[in-house]
């Protein structure tokens, strides 16, 4: 058998009996983004419905920020969050460094540029007159946003979907401000750098298979949601 | 008219889109029990005046003083992505109306505009017409004091939207309710409101019950938006305004004329007919009279204005 072929069968084998804590690091990945997609969610619901109802000119800058938060490089995001987590610094007394919050915070915030911005984006496409339509029968603050938000629900299930797995799938500012440390800090996705510098190709492959699987799971509840809508 | 203090009251209305405005120093008060129309050209800014009367938008200048609560209907029935019967608790709920009240409210309104057979239905699969009237009884449901109604009867076709009208002109009529329709022609004027307004030129150009309005406009230019398309000079230097209805081929008619244009209806011509002074249009049986033919008429009626 190839190599490739025979570290495919070491990674279906390792997963198969959990070798090297898997499940527990899945458990760990998930829970991560879970925690980290609820805040982004929670922050970032409202703060896209804003920016996506209407055209102030600060409206019109948050969107610019959201937008360009897109592509925010991970890395430069771990790095000033690693420095300010450090003892000393301004967030120094959380004790967070190479900890479970510090990854949390770090995912929620690479994700909420994405819950804003693709909300914003859902709202923005609402059939026109429809928010004010409700404004003319007295739907005001949060029963306004909720309606809107429902109605920009496929647009909403993406934002929520696209944080998820940015954040299951985010390897730099992961490692930078969660450690990697073996069995503690470490993800799915940076698990596989452990894996590699430690020599254990197979290992590596079985993160990824994992993660894949994830991947794919999110692709199939978004599209399930996606087409339950086209009636 | 109903005399009791005004529901809606405004004063000084100056209106647009953010351009330069489109309506100036529009006076309007609602009484209760009265409907009132509200016609005019498009662009001439009767959503955006709707918009600000619901509360919607800012007025540039003037006021609007409520008396009672205000719903709209605006014009494009933007209704979510539920079951008919949802959307009109959904605007129950809005309104502030107690969850086990709502069923029957939302039963009721659909029964005033006989859509209760749609209730069960995704809005997204509801005809034009159909969505006409799930967006009509959404909006008389939540029983506000003052109802706004953005063209409820546009884009339908003819038999659509007299049946609509038909069933509109009873559920709109309230003792208690003052309602505002905006509508798109002379007909839904007549079959619904007790005061028309023209919004003509930045402005109410005319204002009155729609006989006295329809019969008489103010002005030519009124008179001309109001489809008095036929115009005479007479001997005196008055203008002459005519309606077609108003105008009728006959041979023994007092007033020459040649046939200058013809356009086909369903079961008549429309004949613009050159006379001295200027032309008058007529509708004859079909075929009618060919283009260039001679004819005689005899005008019975029309405004004249200096």
């Amino acid at each position: 058998m190839s190599f490739l072929g025979e570290m495919l069968w070491q990674a279906l084998e390792r997963i198969a009996s959990d070798d090297g804590g898997l499940a527990a690091t899945t458990w760990r990945t998930l829970w991560l983004a879970l925690a980290s997609t609820s805040i982004a969610l929670a922050a970032g619901l409202p703060v896209g419905y804003a920016l996506g109802r209407g055209a102030s000119r600060i409206r019109r800058g948050g969107l610019i920020v959201a937008n360009a938060g897109l592509g925010l490089p991970p890395v430069v995001l771990g790095v000033y969050l690693a420095l300010l987590l450090l003892p000393g610094s301004p967030l120094g007394g959380l004790g967070w460094t190479n900890t479970l919050p510090a990854i949390v915070l770090a995912q929620t915030l690479l994700a909420l540029p994405i819950v804003v911005a693709l909300t914003a984006a859902a709202v923005l496409g609402l059939p026109a007159g429809l928010l004010d339509q409700a404004r003319a029968l007295g739907a005001r603050g949060w029963r306004l946003g909720a309606f809107g938000l429902r109605e920009a629900w496929v647009g909403v299930v993406a934002a929520a979907l696209a944080a998820f797995g940015s954040a299951v799938a985010e390897v730099g500012a992961v490692v930078i401000v969660g450690g990697n440390v073996r069995d503690q800090t470490n993800t799915l996705a940076s698990t596989v750098l452990l894996d590699l510098s430690a020599g254990d190709p197979a290992a590596a492959t079985a993160n990824v298979l994992v993660l894949l699987g994830v991947i794919a799971v999110l692709g199939a509840t978004f599209t399930a949601v996606q087409q339950r809508r086209r009636h | 008219m109903d005399r009791r203090p005004a529901l809606l009251t405004a004063t000084g209305l100056t209106v647009g889109r953010g351009g330069p405005p489109l309506l100036r120093g529009v006076d309007l008060a609602l009484h209760p029990g009265e409907i009132v129309a509200v016609l005019g050209p498009n662009g001439v800014g009767k959503s955006t005046l709707l918009g600000v009367l619901a509360g919607l938008h800012e007025a540039e200048a003037g006021t609007v003083a409520r008396a009672g609560s205000v719903a709209a209907a605006l014009q494009a029935p933007a209704l979510a992505h539920r079951t008919v019967r949802a959307n009109v608790e959904a605007a129950l709920g809005w309104w502030g109306v107690p969850r086990r009240d709502r069923a029957e409210r939302a039963g009721a309104a659909l029964r005033a505009l006989r859509a209760e057979g749609l209730a069960d239905r995704p809005a997204d699969t509801l005809s034009g017409g159909e969505a006409r009237r799930v967006h009509l009884a959404r909006a008389l449901a939540v029983e506000a004091d003052v109802l706004l109604l953005d063209e409820p009867f546009a884009g339908l076709d003819a038999p659509t939207r007299a049946a609509l009208l038909h069933d509109a002109a009873s559920a709109l009529r309230h003792p208690d309710r003052a309602t505002l329709v905006v509508v798109h022609d002379r007909a839904e004027a007549w079959a619904l409101a007790d005061r028309l307004l023209v919004l003509l030129d930045g402005g109410v150009a005319a204002a009155g019950t729609p006989g006295a309005v329809l019969e008489s406009p103010p002005t030519e230019r009124v008179a001309a938006f109001l489809g008095f398309t036929g115009r005479v000079e007479e001997a005196d230097g008055r203008v002459l305004r005519i309606r077609p209805a108003q105008v009728a081929l006959d041979d023994g008619g007092p007033v020459a004329g040649t046939v200058r244009g013809r356009i086909p209806e369903e079961d008549a011509v429309l004949c613009e007919v050159a006379v001295a002074g200027g032309s008058v249009w007529v509708r004859a049986p079909y075929p009618g009279p060919a283009e260039g033919a001679a004819v005689r008429v005899r005008i019975d009626g029309g405004a004249r204005y200096p």
